[in-house]
């Protein structure tokens, strides 16, 4: 039996390494296993250098090396099992919390967005990557592995896109406009091109070519054109501003008639101020839209339209505009009050969807102050004429 | 007579699964060395399949380790995860199975003298 000295166990342990094995288990294992194999069979005054060789040589065909990788092939493999199952296991939870988000919001009760959120995401960001990594492991080709990779992007950004929109997250539209360019103008011609070559494939390519440009052409049919978008923003300015007028009309008119009534009626005045305040909200409101805190006649040649806008975009993370609101909200709730008392006929309470609902347009918005501005002066005039 | 590499081939999950059933805990040259011995030298388990072997089943968490010192050098002991031992049993009736069907697919008699 022979004594291997720790001069020669270094050795070995670096040629091991020299030779290519990198995975430290497998140094270690392959370095007992030598070592092993020296004590046992070699005899106690033997050629420890010569013997070696001879021993590492009987553990490959053509370098030592071959062991690692196929170790490393093995541990893929075995990964391969994992990202399967983890794939089909994603899919399953994405349509059913896809599905039950889809319930929920038809049903109208809570709990949809997070169920869509939670189900396009996991679909986009856990289902499709590993299903293309694991259709890319199958083709061999580079060729397929570009088209795989391309129509990866395409189909991630494209869901993406869509949880965007309808989660009214920024960048909603460059992820979706991303997705179908890249779909139709880079992944289809090229799909097209390769396929249509091989007589094997060709019906197929043909068929699924124009599937994916009737999906992507369906989907752009539910976009708003850049120039259908500014004819409506134009009819919406326009609709706000005809509203505007005739509360400036109302206003003049009111005011000549009634005004020097005001002061002996305490409710006007509280009327009065609320007044006051939804114009200044309109103000902030417009300038947080289009930059200005007023619109004359001549918005269309200035290009001040209001937009998409949403307010709960403005009133998000700004306390300023939140407390407004709030007493907006109050003094309505008292201004009511003080009218329930009165026996008059024809006075109405003053409601609104503004203070119920965030998440509107500001053109919605603009228009729900006109309105409540509209019934002050109605039961201003009410209140005046018959007190 | 050795044989082929590509008959141990299939068999080699099998076989460490097997033994580290019988011996509790094993390390790789004794594994070599414990099959060589009851196979008389028939079945000569190379340590380029035997290796790797071992590393994927460890990952998939079939066998477990422990490693000891002997020496300077590292020794790295395997035995069977609870799973393992399932799969163990399941492994050895699975082969004997097979066996049964080649002998009938390759029409083997059976000497029973």
């Amino acid at each position: 039996m022979y004594s291997l000295s720790e001069q020669q166990i270094a050795f070995i342990l670096d040629d091991i390494r020299r030779n290519g094995v990198e995975l430290e288990d497998l140094q270690l294992n392959l370095l007992d296993h030598i070592c092993c194999i020296i004590e046992q069979e070699l005899e106690e005054n033997g050629d420890f250098g010569q013997f070696y060789s001879a021993t590492v040589k009987k553990f490959y065909k053509s370098n030592l090396r071959e062991i690692e990788e196929e170790t490393k092939s093995l541990l893929i493999y075995k990964n391969y099992y994992t990202m399967k199952k983890i794939m089909l296991g994603s899919g399953i939870v994405s349509v059913s919390l896809l599905t039950m988000g889809l319930i929920l919001k038809f049903l109208h009760l809570p709990g949809a967005a997070v169920g869509v959120v939670l189900g396009i995401g996991l679909l986009s960001l856990v289902f499709m990557p590993l299903m293309f990594t694991l259709k890319i492991r199958e083709k061999s080709a580079t060729r397929d592995k570009v088209l795989i990779v391309l129509g990866a992007v395409s189909a991630i950004t494209l869901s993406l896109g869509v949880l965007f929109k309808i989660m009214f997250w920024p960048g909603a539209n460059v992820l979706s406009l991303f997705s179908l360019a890249l779909l139709l103008l880079v992944f289809l011609p090229f799909y097209f091109f390769t396929g249509i070559r091989n007589a094997d494939t060709k019906i197929n390519t043909i068929v699924s070519s124009i599937l994916i440009l009737t999906g992507g052409g369906l989907f752009l049919t539910l976009v708003r054109s850049p120039a259908g978008s500014r004819i409506m923003s134009v009819q919406v300015t326009r609709e706000y501003l005809r509203n505007e007028t005739l509360l400036d009309q109302e206003k003049l008119y009111i005011e000549s008639a009634v005004q020097p009534r005001v002061n002996q009626i305490p409710v006007l005045a509280m009327g009065n101020k609320i007044y006051l305040r939804c114009e200044e909200l309109k103000a902030a409101i417009l300038e947080w839209e289009t930059g200005f805190n007023t619109i004359g006649e001549d918005f269309e040649e200035r290009d001040i339209l209001l937009g998409d806008g949403r307010i709960d975009k403005f009133f998000r993370n700004n306390e300023e505009m939140a407390r407004r609101i709030a007493e907006l909200k109050s003094s309505l709730t008292q201004y009511n009050e003080s009218n329930r008392g009165v026996s008059k006929k024809g006075v109405l309470p003053v409601q609104s969807i503004l203070l119920d609902a965030y998440q509107i347009r500001t053109s919605e918005a603009l228009n729900a102050l006109v309105q409540i501005q509209l019934y002050l002066l109605h039961n201003e005039r009410v209140l005046a004429m018959a007190g | 007579m050795i044989y082929s590499s590509e008959l141990i081939k299939g068999t080699l999950k099998t076989i460490i699964l097997k033994l580290l059933r019988d011996q509790g805990r094993m390390y790789g040259y004794e594994i070599t060395q414990k099959v060589k011995d009851l196979t008389a030298g028939k079945i000569q388990l190379t340590e380029g399949a035997l290796y790797p072997s071992l590393h994927a089943l460890e990952a998939e968490g079939i066998l477990t380790t422990e490693t000891e010192y002997i020496g300077k050098r590292m020794r790295k002991y395997y035995s069977l995860s609870k799973a393992g031992s399932t799969l163990s049993q399941e492994k050895v009736s699975e082969f004997a199975d097979f066996i049964q069907t080649m002998k009938f697919l390759l029409d083997i008699k059976t000497d029973l003298a």
